[in-house]
């Protein structure tokens, strides 16, 4: 299947293709493979994502970026349905996520960051047993765990149990439980949190091959240098807000992203004052 | 330094007391300051009543608090935590200096200022003996607090050190069960105790004398009959003692600073054939592979076994001693049959917090199509895998053990459908009632964590009667049949038993499934452990 259309361009000026048209509870041809809509959530009185707007084409690889605490990962849990909106819409492949979630959620493979897994399973046995609540038959499972544990080299690690993986080796074994199923839209939050660059470059060419595919990959990040490369498409996000939206050349304008970022959310970089007994 | 750290747990003391909390806070602060009032009123009133009598119980009542502070933090996880000796190891400081510094800011908090509210009783007895005595006690008071404070530290240190293998995780499961059981045979020294301090035996006041914990009132009684040699005795043998448990405490903080808490030497999941064959029994199937994965859990996580070895002791130990407690001894052979009832009973109650147990993992449930149905029923099935055989074997074998060959039909008529009301409550109350439990990192079995707090405890307890109420067609079949003298009506409460039992079981089952399909992010949200 030929990605359709890079439509979503013009998101920050407030025009939401796709979106007007009633299809719901079966995935579409033509919609984008992920579509957050006025996402809105609070905390006790704090607001955590207020009014999110976020299309991400089919096919691409999509950036989320922002500061600690500007509600990545909130609005992430609510794309993917582990977190309830207060209010808004998502769509996955144009399937609402909280009107049909059976549908929705075989569409997609999700990386959430620093939740628990099975601990106490081998990475083999996680691998079996996610295969197998997918619904998936034992024979299939059994040989895309080999090949996963194989690419991402885990395979030395046989026997360790998950509790005693290192942060890289665990992100890895995540990356191999969204992936199992052969979804077409990843969701993956900081997946390249505490990861050392061996395993950081395993599974950034896994998501790119992913991506040529026609598979389409959204991950949070707070490393710009990394979502400049890797990443054709980037949303910046500040304060529960989405503030730029679009390809990365566009976002970036003639700055590096890190530039235009800290430009985007109204950030001072500190740390030039004051401290003044550090040094005698 | 200790003035820093005392202010530092009061402030983290105070940070973590907020709503509910402080309610159960101020409730058990009540409970633990009347303990040592009626501690320091006893020791007063000894003392009142003559010199001997006072030493005497000023020596059993150190003695019980000290036990308290033993058997204190393993029941209830883990001991004080509230300042950690990790937070304090970059520090330029020598292990001796911070154990002493933990040891002063160890007399902030509830617990410890019963505790000397309970010792002051000693001074306040000596008041009653001159000028001399009171000072004595003054003098020797603190030191008697440290030795408590001191002692239960070194234990609960060299416990936490020893359970850092895994070898040593499955001690300590034992132990914690072995210490919630123990205010069974506590009862019943204390029981044979009492007696005999009325009659003041002199063989038992000597023995408490002798212990490190009546050396203080030794002290106070010799400076009273003017025996000098037992109060310098007794304060050089405290502060020798003192120093070293303060000393060994060190060692252990040291340990315990520079090694590293997880297992030693990983947890490797033991590649032999029976797994491969189990995990070949099972179907390969969604709920397939949740009874697999729950199966392997319930025999890797040191947590998880905790809890069930512990009920089935607590199931097993009720009855016995309830036998050996009481009048005649026909009270054993009453209860006894029915100990797989009790089996059941516990077992459900200990693993109600299923999704506690694994944290934050239900997430994949939840991003799961259609898995919410597999998870609820593999969670059922492995349970009842578990503890079927268990309570079915104790039914079978407990009455003949005893003779009671009556019992067979009452107890194999209630169990299946405490059995199946047993596999439906479970999932119920872990999917309504969830509550958080810490991360589990090579942690400490002990360590239950958070309180499951007023509401979700009192539902656990209904849900026992509610056990009895699934119960009660077989148990109207029995009383029936007893009446009416026919057998084939008791006999036929069994399978009324298996058919209620299982009917519970998926109904409850699939309100669970429903709830978990409908609510899967609330409980995600309410299993996040909230520090």
């Amino acid at each position: 299947m030929v990605p359709s259309g890079r439509e979503g361009y013009e998101l920050d000026t407030g025009g939401l293709p796709g979106y007007g048209q009633q299809y719901g509870a079966q995935p579409s041809e033509q919609a984008p493979a992920l579509q957050m809509y006025g996402l809105r959530k609070t905390f006790g009185t704090t607001v955590a994502v207020d009014d999110v707007q976020l299309v991400v084409p089919r096919g691409s690889f999509f950036g989320l970026v922002g500061p600690n605490g500007a509600g990545k990962t909130t609005s992430l849990s609510m794309a993917v349905g582990l977190l309830r909106p207060d209010a808004g819409m998502v769509r996955i492949f144009g399937v609402d996520v909280w009107e049909s979630p059976e549908r929705a959620k075989a569409l997609v493979g999700v990386l959430p960051d620093g939740m628990a897994l099975p601990e106490r399973l081998t990475g083999r046995e996680l691998l079996t047993y996610t295969g197998l609540l997918r619904g998936l038959d034992a024979a299939t499972v059994a040989d895309r765990a080999n090949e996963l544990l194989g690419v991402l080299e885990l395979t030395n690690a046989e026997r360790t149990l998950v509790i005693d993986y290192s942060a890289g080796m665990r992100k890895k074994i995540g990356l191999a439980t969204a992936l199992l199923h052969a979804p077409k839209l990843l969701v993956l939050d900081e997946p390249f949190e505490a990861v050392d660059p061996v395993s950081a470059s395993t599974i950034r060419t896994i998501l790119q091959r992913f991506v040529a595919s026609g598979g389409a990959v959204v991950l949070s990040s707070h490393v710009m240098d990394l979502v400049e490369k890797l990443c054709d498409h980037v949303a910046v996000i500040t304060q529960g807000r989405v503030v730029a939206s679009g390809p990365v050349a566009q976002v970036r304008g003639d700055q590096t992203l890190e530039q235009a970022f800290v430009h985007l959310v109204g950030g001072r970089t500190g740390g030039g004052e004051g401290l003044s007994w550090l040094a005698s | 330094m200790v003035g820093v750290l005392i202010r530092m747990k009061l402030r983290v003391l105070s940070h973590s007391l907020g709503g509910a909390r402080a309610a159960s806070f101020a409730v058990g602060a009540l409970v633990g300051l009347a303990a040592g009032a009626l501690s320091l009123f006893f020791v007063a009133a000894g003392f009142h009543q003559g010199l001997s009598l006072g030493t005497t119980i000023a020596s059993a009542m150190f003695l019980l608090w000290t036990i308290g502070w033993l058997i204190g933090p393993i029941i209830m996880g883990g001991g004080d935590e509230t300042l950690r000796p990790e937070n304090f190891a970059l520090l330029p400081l020598s292990p001796t200096k911070l154990a002493f510094g933990l040891l002063g800011a160890s007399i902030a908090g509830v617990p410890p200022v019963a505790t000397v509210i309970a010792f002051v009783g000693l001074v306040v007895g000596a008041a009653l003996l001159g000028p001399l005595p009171v000072i004595v006690a003054v003098i020797t008071v603190l030191p008697a607090l440290a030795f408590t404070v001191l002692l239960s530290r070194v234990v609960i240190s060299l416990i936490g050190a020893v359970l850092g293998s895994r070898r040593g995780k499955d001690l300590g499961v034992l132990l914690a069960a072995l210490a919630g059981l123990s205010y069974l045979p506590l009862r019943y020294v204390a029981t044979a105790l009492v007696p005999v301090l009325l009659e003041n035996n002199p063989g038992l006041g000597d023995t408490l004398r002798w212990l490190p914990t009546g050396w203080a009132p030794s002290a106070v009684e010799g400076a009273a009959s003017g025996n000098w040699l037992v109060v310098i005795g007794a304060v050089l043998g405290l502060a020798v003692v003192d120093g070293g448990l303060l000393y060994a405490w060190a060692r252990l903080l040291q340990y315990r600073l520079t090694t590293p808490q997880t297992n030693v030497g990983p947890a490797k999941a033991r590649k032999n054939k029976a797994v491969g064959v189990r995990r070949g029994l099972l179907p390969a199937t969604p709920t397939g592979a949740v009874l697999g994965k729950e199966l392997r859990l319930w025999w890797r996580d040191a947590r998880r076994r905790a809890m069930l070895l512990t009920s089935m002791l607590i199931g097993i130990f009720i009855p016995v001693f309830s036998a050996a407690g009481g009048r005649s001894g026909t009270g054993g052979a009453v209860m006894l049959p029915f100990a797989a009832l009790w089996i059941v009973g516990f077992s459900m109650l200990q693993v109600s917090n299923l999704y506690g147990f694994d944290g934050t993992s239900v997430w994949q449930t939840i991003v799961t199509p259609g898995a919410a149905r597999a998870d609820v029923r593999g969670r059922q099935w492995a349970w009842g895998l578990i503890v079927g055989p268990i309570a079915i074997l104790a039914a079978l074998v407990l009455p003949a053990v005893v003779g009671a060959w009556w019992t067979y039909p009452w107890v194999l008529g209630v169990l299946p459908a405490i059995l199946g009301g047993g596999a439906g409550f479970m999932l119920l109350l872990s999917v309504y009632w969830a509550f958080p439990m810490p991360v589990q990192r090579g942690g400490n079995p002990f360590n239950s964590g958070n309180r499951p707090g007023c509401t979700r405890g009192l539902v656990r307890l209904a849900s026992m009667v509610f056990l009895l109420v699934i119960a009660l067609p077989s148990l109207a079949l029995l009383i029936f049949g007893q009446v009416e003298k026919l057998p084939v009506l008791s006999w036929l409460a069994v399978p009324v038993g298996v058919l209620t039992g299982a009917a519970t079981a998926w109904w409850l089952g699939r309100l669970a499934e429903h709830r978990l399909l409908d609510r899967g992010p609330e409980l995600l949200a309410q299993v996040k452990a909230s520090s």
